[in-house]
């Protein structure tokens, strides 16, 4: 890193980006990254979800021949997928907020790995609610 | 005085409310989650959606749903693009974008959802 000068640094692209990477990264700072990721991923997806909802203004048919598209098994999973960037950017959208508001910088170490195991565990939830009724529909009746 | 045109407004507002929003839209988003996933009709079918929509309640969580996420998602794409210092008219720009996308897809949701019809003479089941 150059040493401040006083002056505002010229922004490099190629500095930056080492800097970056060389970067010791520990939780927080993984964390950091995902949430960004995971918060670009739901805002762009809110956009689509409004677009592919808006031919309920064009009555049943238009919007259960597009619906059809989404009952696929591949879009249902998709939409499991979807739900590891909510789980992820809600979990730590929480663990976040105890940091700012309730001295959690003492245990915020902590709170990222409680919130991998709920993280996990809540994703197969999930999956269970998701797919119970083809589960059903496998094993008997 | 102010070392940069900026920090006239600190942000601190938008920074209670972003955490504010999050924590409502946590709890909107796994009931919507669960709601329109329990049965593969329910979130898919435009009997359900109908069904939905004739209790004033749902179009109002929807509405408050749909206007949370939007504040929230741009305001988190708003707080990345503070990260890059950007210049003055830069800046304005990418605001004002942000303003008219969120508010024309806010404008779209509000009209799906005033679109679907409140029907006279249903028996609920």
């Amino acid at each position: 890193m150059p040493e401040d000068t006083g002056k505002i640094r010229k922004f490099d692209q190629k500095e930056w980006i080492k800097e970056n990477i060389s970067y010791h990264k520990d939780s927080g700072s993984w964390a950091w990254i995902y949430h960004r990721i995971s918060g670009l991923a739901l805002i762009g997806y809110l956009f689509l979800h409004v677009y592919s909802l808006s031919t309920l203004t064009a009555g049943r048919e238009a919007f259960e021949t597009k619906m059809k598209a989404f009952t696929t098994p591949f879009f249902m999973a998709l939409e499991w997928v979807l739900f590891i960037f909510v789980l992820f950017h809600s979990l730590n959208g929480i663990r976040i907020v105890l940091v700012d508001w309730a001295d959690g910088a003492r245990y915020h170490k902590m709170l990222y790995k409680v919130s991998w195991i709920a993280g996990i565990i809540l994703f197969l939830v999930m999956g269970y609610i998701m797919f119970s009724h083809e589960i059903l529909k496998l094993f008997g009746k | 005085m102010y070392k940069y045109q900026s920090s006239k407004n600190s942000g601190a507002k938008s920074w209670v409310f972003q955490r504010i929003s999050g924590l409502a839209l946590v709890v909107l988003m796994i009931g919507h989650y669960i709601l329109m996933h329990y049965h593969p009709d329910s979130g898919h079918t435009y009997d359900a959606v109908l069904g939905r929509m004739q209790f004033s309640w749902y179009r109002i969580i929807d509405l408050v749903f749909l206007t949370l996420g939007m504040y929230h998602g741009l305001n988190g794409i708003w707080g990345i693009f503070r990260d890059y210092n950007l210049k003055p008219w830069l800046k304005i720009s990418v605001l004002t974008s942000l303003f008219i996308l969120g508010i024309a897809f806010v404008a779209w949701g509000y009209n799906i959802i005033f679109s679907i019809p409140y029907l006279r003479n249903i028996t609920l089941n």
